[in-house]
């Protein structure tokens, strides 16, 4: 494996253009977006750089390492702060540093009002600067770090407005629930120390084999943990929908193309672990399972754009975790979903910022209406994006979802037929609400009050989504032909031992009845918002009562967690004060009511004195008497 | 005169100093100890050219008779623990100078007596890290709760003085156990013809099991207090509520140490056994220490007492890393013990000045300060972030050592300690929400930012938070060899890997 | 067969000097003008004791028996004693240069008007100091005495001018004089248990001599009942004398009542000279017996240690305080005496010269705080003492530190090595209990620091009187020795260790 030495600078170049336009403050307003701008895109050089670089090798040194120095080394424990670019991570690296690098232009201007645009780009190149060492980390801790780090930068913009106490609470509840799944991830690394004795991807690896099952199943369990935490999987997805309080492009780049897919890049840098243990690979197809139908459940009933997109997200984020649960095939297709879901999902973020951009920010769809043709452009790639996802051929969502829903059947079996028909319901629903969002917004008659105008937004702002929405149609093909891939990932999931299992259905069978399955959702959207009132119905079915209340997971968890934890907290405060410190406070008490009584045998007369006196003579002769005889 | 010495006698001369200036002078005293503090600073510096990294035991000795008949010394000299704790005073001292400029105003007697203490005190918290003689720590130990005292009593707020009394009797009552212990050490040793308070003498000394066990006891009862471990704790938050800033930063930051650094100096050397019948329950203890802690910090309403109980918390994770009896454990809570010194001072730091400026320690009374203080809302931030150790910032990595450490030999009780982990992000991003987020509150208009002064105050801490975060080596390098050594004293090895290659 | 007693003046001296002054002074008081006597008479007290601690430090060297035939014992133990004694009440001396603290004319009835006259006329009982150097020639002869007679001549001499110029207060003359009634009637009831117990003790060896009743003790064969009987009940006297529970009632009354430069006295040399005597008894005498006696000394240093700790929280008057304070000190120095040993004996005698000395200067500080009516001994009235005069609230605070033994006062390191000495010899349980009510001990002295100085002053009418020029050098030696002795205990203590000698 080559050494490089400038892999460094992907992570140092936007850490530094972070902190330096946080400490310069106010005097960096003038140009600070640019330079962030600038940072990230030539990180984006650099990745493209190391790409090519890659080409030029064969074998084992296409994947590049670098040491920094050492950061942590007590016994046998030692930790160095390296980085690793291989086939694997430089797919993210260009997802990041490319899709962050559009979302920069557009915020540029998507954020041109805002008289905090500095210290959002600062967000920006902090994430990026976290989300690259994520991917680059080449142990479990330097991930580690990375993970939070995305982490942070995700509360930071979400609370980017926190002057409103809803957006600040938004942002808190994601850092917390990041935070359940950060505890899993630790976890796992410190049952790879206690049973590896070493925590680098290389370590564990070479360790796995020798592990008992049980190990294993424990780590895959706690990575699935902080999976479900980072890229809002089942049982902790409730955040995603509200961290759609952050401004769109955060919505477009944190939480839809890259950060809450650092899920599936764990379990899939984590293979070897997944391939060691089955009931790990079973609680992974499960989550991703329920999610996928869990958010496009939730999805089909949300009046608000973004948290319609969110609701999506999650979905699509439930096929690529069913995927990498699918065994070695399964990483590559999960990764291929992730990368085109990454192009059509930003894509449509971007457009639904736009829509709202030219809507002075109104959120709800109701409100909208037949937009398409004040903002062709928005409308155009918009519509290509919700192309892909429907995954209709040649779009990329074809290519990638196609894939993982083959293989899904392919399981074989009463799991096959399961799984795959679970993700074949999903992409109904998907093709129902993403439909049902075009519509609502693009289509029909107007919604919206005469005091609105909307209009195109600037060339900054749909220059990224026609990029963008180029890449939700090219995307797949490209990579999927000749699955180049699946073979490019080849060293790092080795795919090749992945037996094909016994194939229950042809691809070409499989596609058309996604297709069918599409259009028959699609359709029943078109022909169920025909007309649509601009406030939500309250007359609705059960069903549509449960999806707008997202299957009452917030009720569940406040019920579950939040009410016992406050309870629980202001008993303890009571305690604390009446029993421990009460404790205290007693023997105090006890002490002085007996000196009370002291004083009051203290009498003052003579008489007392005299027979205590003579009492005291009198139990010393019986010590005496008792210890003598 | 070697270093070590020069930098426990310089603040008594800064004492000296300050007798003789004029009392109402009081930008005179607080330069002057100012400089004093700055000259401690530069001689404890001078140490490091002294002290040979990598190398286990105590360096820098020098032993005077002191109370011959009892084979008593003046006897001190450091090894890596020490050495980043004395370094951790001699480095607090001026920034609390500078950060609580005007702290002492208030107070019920003059600038000048203020300083005074606080000076004394140093001279005592670098004695105490450095005594290498049973009975001088333990003098020191006794000694250096007056000038606490006084300090919360004189120039805090609320009810100081019963906060300063309960802080002095727990304390007390906790030394008066521990000299009993001492004297029986002693007797021991002497039985064996040993006679000696030197602490690697008396860790040659066999004692019998049962006798351990006690006397274990009686060390540990009145390191937990001082520490403080659950259910010991009740003292701090009263007395964090009651104290300045600069005082908080001193007791929490420091003195409390001693509790932790008493725990391996002593219960570990001295009565390896004790120490492996004991570590199951004091783990309990640690955890009960770390989960109770947090909550408590969560449902706090008085900022101060708020990060009181976040002390408590990582205290317990200190002790946990102590008693899980593994390097990573030891070395883990030795730096814990450093990092939790800085992110406090920060804490208390920012909190102070926005308690000065909002004139009330009441959480709810803060709000929206992001919006017209970014400086400082920043500051207090990060110094929130370090608290809930944030990967890239110092506590992190020792936080995480003590998880690790502890997970080798005791998974459960790490799995449990994880909790901690996220109590932490709530009881930090609810009072990062209630006080800097939000609408603006009213009360906080006026707020202005920090000024210079305070800036340069905070600023070497935060440096601390973040090379320590990212660059550890130097502390860890300077605590591994005195981790080996205590563990081989104990005789404990850590596990090795379970699957076998 | 008659031999003619031989009497070693030189070993006798100090005895001889003090008793020599003390007659002095009672002619002075026949001879010289009133105007006079004061300043006569204290020079004449500061000299005698002054010259007779001379004479100690002349002697130290020397060990006889043979000073008075067999009945004073001449010893590095004994002349320590002594000379502690006499540097104790030379500084508790000082404190009685203040005239008025006693009754201008003592057979006045309170409130008559004779009083007032005698008041009015300036006049004062200079006779107080032929009494005090009475006292002292008593305290010296106590911890020498080597026979029962000589020891309770010596405890008589000691204890009735105690009796009387206990009752010479001049403010709150009732409760002075009640106090000294009390004193007076249990004195001589506990003087009665030792008398009762020297017949026992003499009927049990035939002689008074404490050489001779070892030599009949150390004999198994002879029958201990009566034996054990007179170490009981004489052990009656001497543990009133120090104030052990549950002999210790008489205690508080008797040092509230009495003018407070006497109960500084009585406080420091009274203990000093009893517990010699004591450890001197019961080592020289009863040591062959020691497994007998030793639980029935544990279980009274227990609650004498636990009782003054506890009974004390309740004070509110300051002297009464500093009475069950040493109440709970004469536990701890039970301790030493437990032990029978060597370091007991040297942490004994280091430890009473430090508690001493604090004693002396805590009560000296008590007779500043006054006002318009004399001193103030509520202690509530002190609060906010610091702001007044924060000179006098530091000293109290220090010489209340050395009581609690916070480490750096002469009373950690008397409270550490006394508890060392218990440890060695095997008495665990004191040093636990010690430990306990060491704590509950320190409730109350920090409570009164508490009050000087962190509450705000309440009653403007308490003001702190400039002390004369003696007090103030008195106030200043028991601070000086109180912190040296806690900085750099060497110096007395290896001296009292060199001094440790005890003839047999």
């Amino acid at each position: 494996m080559r050494t490089s030495s400038h892999l460094v600078l992907l992570i140092a170049l936007p850490l530094f253009s972070a902190g330096l336009l946080l400490l310069l403050g106010r005097i960096a307003d003038k140009w600070g977006h640019l330079l962030a701008t600038l940072v990230s895109a030539s990180t984006f050089g650099i990745g493209v750089a190391e790409f090519i670089a890659m080409h030029s090798h064969t074998g084992a040194n296409r994947a590049a390492t670098q040491k920094i120095f050492e950061w942590i080394s007590v016994g046998s424990f030692k930790v160095d702060a390296s980085l690793l670019l291989d086939q694997l991570s430089i797919c993210f690296v260009l997802l990041i540093t490319g899709v962050g690098t559009l979302i920069h232009i557009y915020s540029i201007a998507y954020m041109d009002h805002d008289k905090d645009r500095r210290r959002f780009f600062a967000y920006l190149n902090l994430f990026i600067a976290a989300m690259l060492l994520l991917v680059l980390g080449d142990s479990y801790l330097n991930l580690y770090v990375g993970w939070e780090g995305v982490g942070l930068a995700s509360y930071l913009l979400i609370g980017f407005w926190n002057q409103n106490p809803a957006y600040a609470v938004a942002a808190k509840k994601a850092f917390v629930a990041n935070r359940v799944g950060d505890v899993g991830l630790s976890l796992a690394i410190m049952i790879s120390f206690a049973q590896f004795g070493s925590v680098s991807f290389a370590g564990v690896k070479a360790g796995a084999s020798h592990a008992s099952p049980a190990a294993l199943t424990a780590i895959g369990a706690m990575l699935l943990l902080a999976a479900a935490g980072k890229s809002a999987q089942f049982p902790l997805q409730s955040w995603l929908g509200d961290a759609m309080a952050g401004p769109t492009p955060v919505s477009a780049l944190i939480h839809a193309a890259t950060m809450v897919t650092a899920g599936v890049y764990l379990i899939t840098r984590s293979n070897f672990i997944f391939d060691a243990s089955s009931t790990a690979r079973i609680m992974v197809v499960t989550v991703g399972t329920i999610t996928l139908l869990f958010g496009a459940i939730v999805g089909t009933a949300k009046d608000d754009i973004k948290k319609a997109l969110a609701a999506s997200t999650m979905s699509q984020i439930g096929y690529m975790i069913l995927a990498t649960g699918l065994g070695p095939v399964g990483y590559a297709f999960a990764i291929m979903h992730l990368l085109t879901h990454g192009f059509f999902k930003a894509g449509m973020f971007l457009g639904a910022g736009s829509v709202m951009h030219g809507m002075d920010d109104e959120v709800n769809m109701r409100k909208y209406g037949g937009l398409a043709k004040f903002m062709p452009i928005t409308a155009v790639t918009f519509g290509l994006g919700y192309l892909a996802i429907l995954g209709v051929p040649p779009f990329a969502g074809f290519y990638s979802k196609d894939k993982i829903i083959e293989t899904a059947f392919n399981q074989g079996g009463g799991k096959g037929i399961i799984l795959g028909g679970a993700a074949l319901l999903g992409a109904a629903i998907t093709a129902f609400y993403m439909t049902r969002v075009v519509v609502l917004t693009f289509a029909g008659a107007k919604r919206w009050k005469d005091g609105a105008h909307p209009h195109e937004s600037s060339v900054l702002m749909w220059g990224p989504m026609v990029v963008l929405a180029v890449g939700s149609i090219a995307s797949g093909f490209l990579l999927s032909m000749g699955s180049s891939l699946v073979n490019w990932l080849q060293p790092v999931v080795n795919a090749s031992h992945a037996t094909g299992g016994d194939e229950l259905m042809k691809p070409l069978v499989v596609s058309l009845l996604a297709l069918g399955v599409v259009l028959l959702g699609a359709g029943f959207a078109i022909t169920k918002y025909r007309s649509v009132p601009d406030v939500a119905p309250e007359n609705v079915s059960v069903f549509t009562k449960i999806a707008r209340k997202d299957l009452y997971q917030d009720d569940f968890n406040d019920a579950v967690l939040v009410k016992p934890g406050t309870t629980l907290t202001a008993g303890l405060v009571a305690t604390d004060h009446n029993v421990i410190d009460g404790a205290v406070r007693l023997v105090g008490w006890v002490i002085a009511e007996v000196s009370d009584v002291l004083r009051k045998i203290q009498n003052g007369y003579v008489r007392t004195y005299a027979l205590t006196m003579f009492a005291g003579v009198l139990i010393g002769a019986v010590i005496l008497w008792v210890v003598t005889a | 005169m070697s270093f070590l010495v020069a930098t426990i006698v310089l603040p008594l001369l800064g004492v000296l100093a300050l007798a003789f200036a004029p009392r109402d002078n009081t930008r005179l005293i607080k330069l002057i100890a100012l400089g004093t503090s700055v000259l401690t600073l530069i001689a404890s510096l001078l140490m490091l050219t002294k002290y040979k990294f990598g190398v286990s035991g105590l360096q820098l000795v020098s032993s005077h008779s002191w109370f011959k008949y009892f084979n008593i010394n003046f006897a001190i000299g450091i090894d890596g623990l020490a050495l980043v704790l004395i370094l951790l005073t001699t480095v607090l001292v001026p920034i609390v100078v500078v950060g609580g400029w005007n702290e002492a105003e208030g107070g019920r007697w003059s600038v000048k007596t203020f300083y005074m203490l606080i000076l004394v005190l140093e001279t005592f918290m670098v004695g105490v890290f450095a005594a290498t003689d049973v009975f001088l720590f333990y003098v020191i130990f006794e000694a250096m709760l007056v000038p606490v005292y006084f300090l919360i009593g004189g120039y805090g707020r609320g009810d100081r003085a019963a906060a300063a009394l309960k802080f002095l009797l727990y304390s007390l009552f906790g030394g008066l156990l521990m000299l009993a212990a001492v004297i029986a050490v002693f007797i021991i040793s002497a039985r064996q013809g040993v006679a000696s308070f030197d602490v690697t003498a008396l860790s040659h000394v066999k004692i019998g099991h049962t006798a351990q066990d006690w006397l274990f006891l009686g060390f540990f009862i009145a390191f937990a207090i001082k520490a403080p471990l659950f259910p010991f704790h009740t003292w701090l938050p009263s007395a964090a509520k009651s104290a300045t800033p600069g005082t908080s930063i001193l007791v929490l930051g420091v003195l409390d140490k001693v509790g932790t650094y008493g725990m391996i100096r002593f219960c570990l050397t001295l009565f390896p056994e004790a120490t492996k019948t004991f570590a199951p329950y004091i783990i309990v203890l640690s955890l009960l220490s770390i989960i109770y802690g947090a909550f408590l910090a969560i449902g706090q309403k008085d900022l101060n007492s708020l990060i009181a109980f976040t002390s408590i918390s990582h205290f317990g994770f200190i002790v946990l890393g102590i008693f899980a009896l593994t390097s990573q454990g030891i070395t883990g809570a030795s730096l814990y013990m450093v990092n939790h010194g800085f992110s406090t001072a920060a804490l208390f730091l920012v909190g102070g000045w926005m308690i000065e400026r909002r004139k009330s320690t009441q959480i709810e009374d803060f709000g929206g300060l992001q919006r017209i203080t970014p400086v400082m809302a920043w500051l207090f931030f990060i110094a929130g972030m370090s608290a809930l150790a944030l990967p890239g910032l110092s506590s992190f990595v020792s936080e995480f050592l003590v998880l690790l450490g502890t997970f080798t030999r005791y998974p459960a009780a790490a799995v449990i300690g994880t909790l901690g982990i996220i109590l932490a992000a709530l009881y930090v991003l609810l009072l990062v929400q209630r006080s800097l987020h939000g609408p603006l509150k009213e009360g906080n208009e006026g707020t202005h930012d920090l000024v210079l002064r305070e800036k340069i105050a905070i600023a070497p801490v935060i440096l601390a938070l973040v090379l320590l975060g990212f660059y550890p080596k130097p502390a860890i390098h300077t605590i591994n060899p005195m981790t080996s050594q205590v563990l081989s004293q104990v005789q404990v090895s850590d596990p090795s890997p379970l699957a076998g290659k | 067969m008659f031999t003619t007693p031989v009497l070693d003046y030189n070993l006798l001296a100090p005895i001889l000097i003090v008793l020599g002054g003390a007659l002095l002074g009672v002619l002075v008081e026949g001879f010289v003008a009133r105007v006079y006597r004061a300043r006569i008479q204290i020079i004449i007290a500061l000299l005698t004791v002054a010259v007779a601690l001379g004479w100690v430090i002349k002697i130290r060297a020397l060990t006889s028996q043979a000073a008075a035939i067999d009945s004073v014992s001449t010893d590095g133990f004994g002349l320590f004693t002594q000379g502690s004694i006499l540097a104790l009440s030379f500084v508790a001396l000082l404190f009685f240069t203040q005239n008025d603290h006693f009754a201008p004319q003592a057979s006045a009835l309170p409130g008559s008007i004779e009083e007032s006259e005698a008041a009015e006329s300036g006049v004062q009982m200079t006779e107080i100091y032929p009494l005090v150097l009475f006292a002292i020639s008593g305290m010296l002869l106590f911890p020498v005495a080597h026979d029962l007679v000589t020891l309770f001549v010596a405890l008589e001499v000691l204890s009735i001018p105690l009796y009387i110029i206990t009752g010479l207060a001049r403010r709150r003359r009732l409760l002075s004089q009640e106090a000294a009634l009390k004193y007076f009637l249990l004195g001589a009831y506990s003087s009665a248990f030792f008398l009762f117990g020297g017949a026992f003790l003499y009927g049990f060896s035939g002689s008074l001599s404490l050489g001779v009743i070892r030599t009949a003790a150390s004999n198994p064969a002879s029958n201990h009942i009566f034996l054990l009987l007179g170490v009981l009940l004489v052990s009656v006297g001497l543990l009133f004398k120090v104030g052990a529970v549950p002999f210790h009632s008489w205690t508080p009354d008797v040092y509230q009542g009495a003018p407070t430069p006497v109960t500084g006295f009585m406080a420091a040399c009274t203990k000093v000279a009893a517990f010699g005597a004591m450890f001197r008894i019961f080592i020289v005498g009863f040591g062959a017996v020691q497994n007998d006696w030793r639980p029935v000394f544990v279980a009274i240093a227990i609650v004498t240690m636990v009782g003054g700790a506890v009974a004390a929280i309740s004070q509110r008057d300051v002297k009464r305080t500093l009475a069950y304070s040493s109440i709970t000190h004469a536990g701890f120095l039970l301790a030493g005496v437990i032990s029978l040993s060597k370091i007991g004996l040297t942490a004994m005698m280091f430890y009473l010269v430090a508690y001493g000395f604090a004693t002396i200067g805590a009560f000296g500080i008590v007779t500043l705080v006054r006002d318009s009516t004399g001193e103030v001994n509520d202690l509530n009235r002190w609060a906010g003492l610091a702001k007044k005069s924060p000179g006098v609230a530091t000293a109290f605070s220090l010489f209340l530190l050395s009581f609690g033994g916070i480490p750096l006062t002469a009373g950690f390191i008397a409270k550490f090595s006394i508890f060392t000495a218990a440890y060695a010899s095997g008495n665990t349980s004191i040093v636990v209990v010690g430990v306990i009510s060491s704590a509950i001990a320190l409730f109350f002295y920090l409570r009164v620091v508490l009050i000087m100085f962190f509450k705000e002053p309440t009653d403007e009418t308490v003001t702190v009187a400039v002390p004369s020029f003696l007090v103030g050098t008195g106030i200043t030696i028991c601070f000086v020795i109180t912190l040296v002795l806690g900085v750099y205990p060497n110096l007395l203590f290896n001296l009292a260790n060199t001094m440790t000698t005890l003839q047999p």
